[in-house]
């Protein structure tokens, strides 16, 4: 026993010697550190990093010279190891796919590749995250591919850094057939008083329809906050303007403040969407059964983008119906989508440069838009690409862009980590904890003081 | 014998050189930044060629001091460097703005202000208190229950303990996910069917809350209803015997004669629990993730409602990216399991002088 | 009359415990016959045994292994790795370091170094881990060995981790050893080493076990240290950390998550049923001591 007491004031006393004569004592451990990451930090890692990235190949054996892709789309995974046999097939030269998606956000997982000196050559990014890695990214403009494009990612300081791989369109995706059969046109669904009497007559004649619900709507913050709080969130941002309108997006990202008039319409239409989904997915729901149940024809409407589109026509009881996109109407003459890259690939500056330059213009050309458009059912940024998207949304969108009737993405700029809050808004509105006023001043509160922490 | 020793001699020396050869070599290369990466086996190599040299060299006088070195430098050094350093370092970096990769100024105490200006920080620990109370109660009292169970006459006895014991065997973030399965499909069943609700528990903060309790009850009871039987099986047989001839029935024999014996046991256990429930994370990770929220905590709306200490540090570091608030936390969670161990030492201490 | 009240008692507290192992056990068996059945026959009926099939087991578990978020056999393979390293190093180290300071515990260095153990054991891992990552690092950097995402670095981890307990345990064993032993061997000529290696090696054994249960419980679960250490993307994952990444994805299908758990829990069953004495009494030794 007296050991114990003994052990605990040696620990006592350590503790206390620590904090006191802390300066002291770090100052070797520290000039060790300093030295080293000065090195990295200065002398342009290009060394060290080279160093790691020898002894990385070396350990990993086989996939010696190979540029890696890290990619953020779990759900074309499979499409972009075809990718990479491909690009063996053609050039001989090696790509290796890895992929983290999810809940696991890539960037986190970046950060930590970043201290491992484990960095990949290509990797995603959300428009938001360049600054995370100012003055590590390559330089991309020169390359033939951005003459090909609009949605390549500039940044101020490091130049064109973004390689667009695909286009993605989101807004309240809906299930043709139903609304043609329910004499719905999705095209009228542009205000507020519009959408309650389509979702009233949808309501209705659910039973004749096999409706479950009106809307495949989920608010579960812990797995899908990413879609209410990236997603949805973003239609208050972006729903109605032109694609290059800032507004809210700045206003936002000024301290986190909000436009209280435009809130409160948004917060009706949800409560609305709230009000009309099924019950079994609002609150705890998965994006699994929320897309399934839009595959077979439970819901009308669903809360997510045209990546479903994969999931949606594999189903074995997708009946073949149609779909496309209907604007998040929560004002009158609101008639966008909210379309354009999601996220861009970027390459590491440290890394194989030439080698990841040549891939990307490569994958911008035919046989790999083939793979990326037919196979993934992605939706090519390029021009000169041939395909016409197998995206069974393609036609809806298509036809928004025609008519210059597309929001940007500008929910990607707002601080990272904000949807991690505002999720849990959208879930306890969800619950009925709140009412309309309860969300925007929840709302107002909780992004300001994300903001100014 | 004498050339045994002076070839043990040469050898030792060679090796004793070879070595310093080689990390003065590896050190060369370092600071001259050169890229070779033999730099890292030459390092290596070279130490275990000292350490193999004063192994074996013959000497009678220092031969001694010399053992117990190379005995100890293994397992010391790497305490040393992942405990000790990172210890002095970690505690250095509160005081600074830290990223995780390198800091730029003196920031002085304002990590330590700052968490306290935080609702969501000070939420996580008044909840992690509240989950170390109720565990520490709960975990105890099924566990000794248990251990009663499992020290009377009983049929299968060793199946039983093995089963309750069962659940510690893994790991809390396979068994968060298993039990996320079991609240989210199994028990919506049981919930919808008495309350009429038919949200998972783990979409409320309260019940939450309560469902990360009753995982860690299920996991960490059969351990301690071990540690009990062990001191249960202490009380001699002859004085349960001497109780029961006096006519002393189970419950007198239990308060009077079990309970007071196995005190110790009692201390050691709800010390055991108490740190084990503050460290938790793994399960509160896997099975909320921290998710929850609180309408109104000093003022504000907070998201994080069933996010513990250690979780709340893991968050505010690598999430959030705010190493140095992360750290200065980390320190506060030191100073208080510090505390509680000082305590432990004192409570035992004071028994074991009663005893 | 009292005998009858007494067997009742005893069917009593055999129904009770009964009750018990089944509420315990319930989760075990909910994951295993999930794992054998569909995800629709899971939404249908999560508890009764519709739709368990073999061939279905098999496909999940065929699906969960080549799965490219888990993969489980590397994940598998560098779990047994880390962890048979590890607590190689623990037992044969953690013994030297032991038993020298046992034998000079007369010695203010010794006890320094001995204290410190102890007191380190009240140090939790959240207030070390960011500064070990920057340290490993750097360290990594310096001598060209990549201390991050790879085997080396986290065993080098773990041997610093479990080297505190280790030494506690170890220590208060061989305390219990008689000294005279060694005297007479030295008195026969051996040297320390030999002493240490011939005599004293042999006799940890049982020690050594409790120790080796302890830290491999330990290892094989952990989670955070392997998280921060390795990543969920790195060259290296460990069981734990492949079921993160892998339930992190988006695939959030039932009959694969628990297939992924079914596979994640077995190798730890199956040695608890070969070791259960061991194990249990290991883990009551652990707690007492410490």
């Amino acid at each position: 026993m007296k050991k114990r007491i003994l052990a605990l004031m040696m620990a006592g006393v350590m503790v206390l010697g620590l904090t006191a004569c802390g300066g002291a004592a770090t100052g070797t451990a520290d000039s060790g550190a300093a030295a080293d990451s000065g090195a990295a930090a200065d002398s342009g890692a290009a060394a060290d990093s080279g160093a790691a990235a020898d002894s990385g190949a070396a350990d990993s054996g086989s996939s010696g010279g190979a540029v890696r892709l890290l990619n953020g789309k779990p759900e074309i995974d499979n499409q972009l190891q075809d990718l990479a046999k491909k690009y063996k097939e053609e050039t001989g030269k090696d790509v290796s796919v890895e992929t983290i998606g999810g809940d696991t956000s890539a960037g986190d997982e970046l950060k930590k590749m970043y201290q491992a000196d484990n960095m990949p050559d290509i990797f995603v990014i959300e428009a938001n995250q360049a600054d995370t890695w100012d003055g590590m990214l390559a330089d991309l403009s020169g390359e033939a591919w951005t003459n090909d494009t609009d949605y390549e990612l500039v940044h101020d300081t490091m130049g064109t850094i973004g390689f667009p791989y695909t286009v993605e369109a989101t807004a309240l995706a809906y299930n043709a057939d139903v609304l043609e059969k329910a004499g719905v046109d999705p095209a009228s669904l542009t205000s507020p008083s519009a959408w309650k009497t389509a979702v009233e007559t949808l309501d209705s004649k659910k039973a004749d329809l096999g409706l479950t619900a009106v809307f495949g709507w989920c608010a579960e913050p812990a797995n899908l906050g990413w879609s209410s709080g990236t997603h949805v969130f973003g239609q208050y941002l972006d729903a109605g303007l032109k694609l290059d309108d800032k507004t809210y997006i700045d206003l936002l990202n000024d301290g986190g403040k909000i436009d209280e008039g435009r809130m409160k319409k948004f917060a009706e239409f949800i409560g609305m969407m709230n009000q009309y989904s099924d019950p079994e997915l609002l609150v705890d729901g998965t994006y699994d059964n929320q897309v399934k149940g839009f595959a077979e024809g439970k819901y009308a409407f669903v809360t997510q983008g045209n990546w479903i589109n994969g999931t949606v026509t594999s189903n074995e009881n997708y009946s073949g119906f149609k779909m496309g996109f209907a604007p998040y109407g929560f004002d009158d003459g609101f008639d966008t989508i909210i379309a354009g890259p999601p996220s861009y690939w970027t390459v590491y500056s440290n890394g194989k440069v030439d080698d990841a330059k040549a891939f990307l213009q490569w994958v911008s050309e035919d046989s790999a838009q083939n793979i990326l458009v037919n196979d993934a059912g992605l939706i090519s940024p390029f021009s000169d690409c041939t395909y016409a998207a197998a995206d069974p949304f393609y036609d809806s969108i298509k036809s928004y862009m025609d008519a210059g009737k597309t929001s940007g993405w500008h929910t990607m700029l707002k601080k990272d980590g904000l949807q991690n809050v505002t999720c849990q808004v959208f879930a306890d509105y969800a619950q009925g904890k709140m009412d309309a006023d309860g969300f925007v001043s929840t709302m107002a509160q909780v992004c300001s003081s994300y903001y100014a922490e | 014998m004498v050339d045994n020793a002076v070839g043990k001699r040469l050898l030792s020396l060679l090796c004793i050189f070879g070595g310093v050869a080689l990390v003065v070599a590896a050190l060369i290369l370092d600071v001259s930044r050169s890229n070779a990466p033999y730099r890292g086996a030459f390092l290596v190599i070279g130490i275990v060629g000292i350490l193999v040299g004063l192994f074996i060299f013959p000497t009678l006088k220092y031969h001694r001091a010399l053992m117990n070195f190379v005995f100890l430098f293994p397992l010391l050094f790497a305490f040393l460097v992942t405990v000790i350093i990172p210890l002095i370092l970690g505690i250095r970096y509160s005081f600074t703005n830290w990223d995780g990769i390198r800091f730029t100024k003196e920031v002085g105490l304002e990590n330590y202000t700052k968490m306290f200006q935080q609702p969501s920080f000070i939420w996580s620990i008044l909840l992690t208190f509240l989950f170390v109370v109720v565990n520490m109660i709960m975990v105890n009292l099924v566990a000794f229950l248990l251990a009663l169970l499992c020290t009377s006459k009983l049929k299968g006895l060793g199946f039983f303990r093995a089963s309750y014991f069962l659940p510690n065997l893994i790991g809390g973030i396979v068994l968060g996910y298993i039990w996320q399965f079991i609240f989210a499909n199994v028990v919506t069943n049981i919930t919808t069917a008495l309350f009429d609700n038919r949200y998972s528990m783990l979409s409320e903060t309260g019940t939450a809350f309560i469902a990360i309790i009753v995982v860690y009850i299920w996991q960490y009871a059969g351990y301690i209803m071990l540690i009990y039987i062990t001191g249960l099986n202490t009380v001699p047989g002859e004085i349960l015997e001497a109780s029961s001839i006096d006519g002393a029935n189970p419950m007198q024999t239990l308060f009077q004669i079990k309970i007071p014996m196995i005190a110790p046991t009692i201390t050691i256990c709800t010390f055991l629990t108490l740190t084990s429930a503050f460290k938790q994370f793994d399960v509160n990770l896997a099975l909320t993730n921290g998710t929850g929220s609180v309408a109104d905590f000093m003022g504000s709306y907070l998201t994080n409602g069933t996010e513990m200490l250690a979780l709340n540090i893991y968050n505010t570091a690598v999430i959030k990216d705010n190493y140095a608030l992360g750290e200065a936390k980390a320190v506060l969670f030191f100073i208080i399991l510090a505390c509680v161990s000082i305590l432990q030492v004192y409570i035992s201490n004071k028994k074991e002088v009663e005893l | 009359m009292g005998k009858k009240e007494k067997t009742s008692s005893v069917v009593w507290r055999f129904v009770i415990a009964t009750i018990i192992a089944i509420y315990v056990l319930f989760p075990f068996y909910l994951v295993v016959i999930n794992s054998c059945k569909t995800t629709n026959d899971i939404t249908a009926n999560p508890i009764g045994l519709n739709g368990v099939s073999f061939t279905q087991l098999i496909s999940n578990l065929v699906d969960v292994i080549n799965n490219t978020h888990f993969l489980f056999w590397d994940a598998f393979a560098s779990s047994l790795i880390i962890t048979v390293l590890s607590l190689v190093f623990l037992a044969v180290f953690g013994g030297m370091a032991g038993w020298v300071i046992c034998r000079n515990n007369k010695k203010k260095w010794a006890m320094v170094i001995y204290f410190t153990f102890i007191a380190s054991m009240i140090i939790p891992f959240q207030v070390v881990m960011l500064p070990l990552i920057a340290t490993f690092r750097d360290v990594g950097k310096f001598i060209g060995i990549s201390m991050l995402q790879s085997v080396p670095g986290i065993v080098f981890a773990y041997c610093g981790f479990g080297g505190a307990m280790t030494v506690f345990i170890l220590t208060g064993f061989i305390k219990g050893i008689p000294y005279d032993l060694e005297e007479a061997a030295s008195i026969d000529g051996c040297s320390p080493e030999q002493i240490y290696f011939k005599i004293i090696f042999p006799l940890l054994k049982p020690v050594i076990t409790t120790v080796t249960i302890l830290n491999g419980m330990w290892i094989w679960n952990d989670y955070l240290l392997p998280s921060m250490m390795l990543g969920q993307n790195g060259r290296v994952k460990t069981l734990p950390v492949a079921v993160q990444a892998f339930v992190g994805s988006y695939v959030k299908e039932w009959n694969m998550i628990l297939a992924a758990a079914l596979l994640a829990i077995v190798p730890m069953i199956i040695i608890f049923l070969i070791a259960q004495k061991q194990i249990m009494n290991g883990m009551i030794e652990g707690a007492v001591k410490g």
